[in-house]
């Protein structure tokens, strides 16, 4: 996939940056920790 | 830019992932899942087949119906494809490939001479990337999954973070000691023998110095974060980068083959997948591949891997150090460079993410905080006996039979340690302290006894050892989301991407990554018992 697909994020990711990736991943996970925690 | 495409395929592959379900729940599947022998996973193909065939088939009919225009929900609904893209490839590779290789490689056994599928290690996490490797190479991604593809990574980061809840601080101190030893030594080492050799070849700095980050850290990443402190080019960036990933891979599919044929354990295996393996991605691939059915060696694999990341603030430092000694010694100008700006701003958040969720697991509000590998010691009276189908009360505490079989090899066992658990063993009947049953399971490990005092010794283990569930969902929930990730991952590897490794870096890259994949190797060969 060619880098310039995208006006939008990079080829590897959709987010503007790496930090921004990681702070979704760390969104996400704590959401779904939330929800074990409740649910299970 | 519109991201949206028309297309019919997201509803379609929607409508085929519900039927599937459907066909799972009411039973019309079960001669086929009693064929591949995938009836432990029947629950999840119907949760999974039914959550992303509605939201596929939901997603699909608003992209078909609606007319898209530029802006957030055009380009975060246009990644729905990509998943569910990138879902049913794993769910083919999963719950109908892997079976039916094993089966296939078991039948072909007796006239090979061996499992073609198990040393092959043709397994879902091996077959999932092959799957998208392919699909990108031979086919090209579907224009309109392409967007949610690069969501791929986003899943492997939130898999290792939530991995940080499989372990507690008991766990973390337990590996956590070999871990910063051999990491360390190894991290510094082959960034050190990358400095010596690009010096020696004549590489450019910035390409040594992003190199040695790359090489000797933690791949990808520690390449970007290095990639300032020694003014690389994106050219070289991108060259390591290549390196690394077709090193990686290159591993991924080795390893595990060179340790199922040294029969090595699951902490053994993990410690040098972790240790030996330059990206992060590759090595969750070499540990699932290794053990497709369990996550201890994973578990084992990211404690490591995360060991590695750890040392990136301090590499950093040490290649702003040796770069401008370089340059000045070159009579070259360098312009500042800010270290703790470099170190903040480009340290990964999900590494912190996994400590934190690490933290809330050694609180013990998912289980009790001494647990070690996803399970908890408890000999209590109240576990150690359970009432059958008909409320008879059944006790977990060893038998007669037992007792006999233990006794009767007692005289095998030389090691004090082993000596004085087994003793403790027989005195009660049940396993009684973490330290006792970590010593039982290095003696079975250690084959000195027979395999029917063996299996005692298990079925002590066994009635001592207990999951919490909270635990097992997230088990299984890193397992798909390192499924996704893969799957995803290998669908990012083109040629072109493999091109760029040529040349001095590759040559550089190489020969240190062979001599940290066979150093470490060694090393955990010889110093790592299963138990450590």
């Amino acid at each position: 996939m060619a880098e310039d697909k995208f006006d939008r994020g990079s080829a590897l990711t959709v987010f503007k940056s790496d930090r921004h990736e990681d702070f979704m991943a760390l969104l996400l996970s704590l959401a779904i920790a939330l929800l074990v925690y409740i649910f299970v | 830019m519109v991201y949206t495409r028309k297309t019919v395929w997201p509803l379609v592959l929607g409508i085929i992932m519900v039927a599937y379900a459907y066909m799972v729940q009411t039973g019309a599947m079960e001669p086929v899942i009693k064929f591949l022998g995938s009836g432990r996973n029947a629950g999840e193909m119907q949760i999974l087949g039914y959550t992303f065939g509605v939201i596929g088939i939901v997603i699909g009919l608003w992209q078909l119906l609606v007319t898209p225009r530029e802006g957030q929900t055009d380009y975060y609904l246009s990644m729905v494809g990509g998943v569910v893209f990138i879902m049913m490839v794993a769910f083919i590779v999963k719950w109908g490939l892997d079976p039916l290789m094993a089966q296939w490689g078991r039948a072909a056994q007796p006239a090979l001479g061996f499992n073609f599928a198990s040393v092959m290690n043709l397994n879902y996490v091996v077959m999932g990337i092959l799957a998208g490797i392919i699909i990108v190479n031979v086919f090209k991604v579907p224009g309109w999954a392409e967007n949610g593809v690069r969501l791929s990574r986003l899943g492997l980061k939130t898999g290792v973070i939530l991995l940080g809840a499989l372990y507690s601080l008991a766990e973390l101190a337990h590996l956590g000691r070999l871990s910063v030893v051999l990491i360390g030594f190894f991290v510094l080492g082959s960034v050190g023998v990358v400095l010596w050799m690009g010096a020696r070849r004549n590489m450019p700095n910035s390409m040594t110095g992003v190199l040695s980050a790359g090489v000797g850290v933690c791949g990808v990443s520690a390449a970007v974060a290095a990639a300032p402190v020694v003014q690389a080019k994106s050219t070289e960036i991108a060259y390591t980068i290549g390196t690394i990933l077709l090193f990686g891979v290159l591993c991924m599919f080795i390893f595990p083959i060179v340790g199922k044929s040294m029969n090595m354990g699951f902490i053994q295996f993990g410690a040098w997948a972790g240790t030996g393996i330059l990206n992060s991605a590759q090595v969750a691939g070499a540990a699932l591949a290794f053990q497709p059915n369990g996550i201890e060696t994973l578990k084992v694999a990211e404690i490591f891997n995360i060991t590695r990341v750890l040392f990136l603030p301090l590499i950093v430092l040490w290649l702003a150090v040796w770069y401008v000694r370089r340059e000045e010694a070159a009579g070259k100008t360098t312009g500042k460079v800010d270290l703790v700006q470099v170190v903040v701003g480009k340290f990964p958040v999900f590494v912190l993410g996994f400590i934190l969720m690490f933290a809330l697991s050694s609180t013990g509000i998912f289980a009790p905080a001494q647990h070690y590998q996803g399970s908890y010691f408890d000999n209590s009276d109240k576990v150690m006996s359970s009432k059958d189908r008909e409320g008879k009360v059944v006790s977990k505490l060893l038998g007669e039979k037992d007792l006999a079989a233990l006794n009767a090899e007692a005289g095998k066992v030389q090691r004090q340690d082993q000596k004085a658990a087994l003793q403790r063993l027989i005195d009660n009947k049940k396993i009684m302290s973490i330290d006792d049953d970590d010593t039982l399971r290095g003696l079975v490990n250690a084959k000195v006894m027979s395999k029917a005092a063996n299996d005692v010794l298990v079925k002590a283990h066994r009635a001592v050892r207990h999951t919490a569930k909270k635990i097992a969902m997230f088990r299984d929930l890193i397992a798909w989301f390192f499924t996704f990730g893969l799957v995803g991952l290998g669908m990012q590897i083109t040629m072109a991407s493999i091109k760029q490794a040529g040349g001095q870096p590759l040559v550089v890259g190489s020969v240190v990554g062979i001599i940290k994949a066979l150093g470490s190797l060694l090393v955990v060969w010889l110093l790592v018992s299963e138990t450590i």
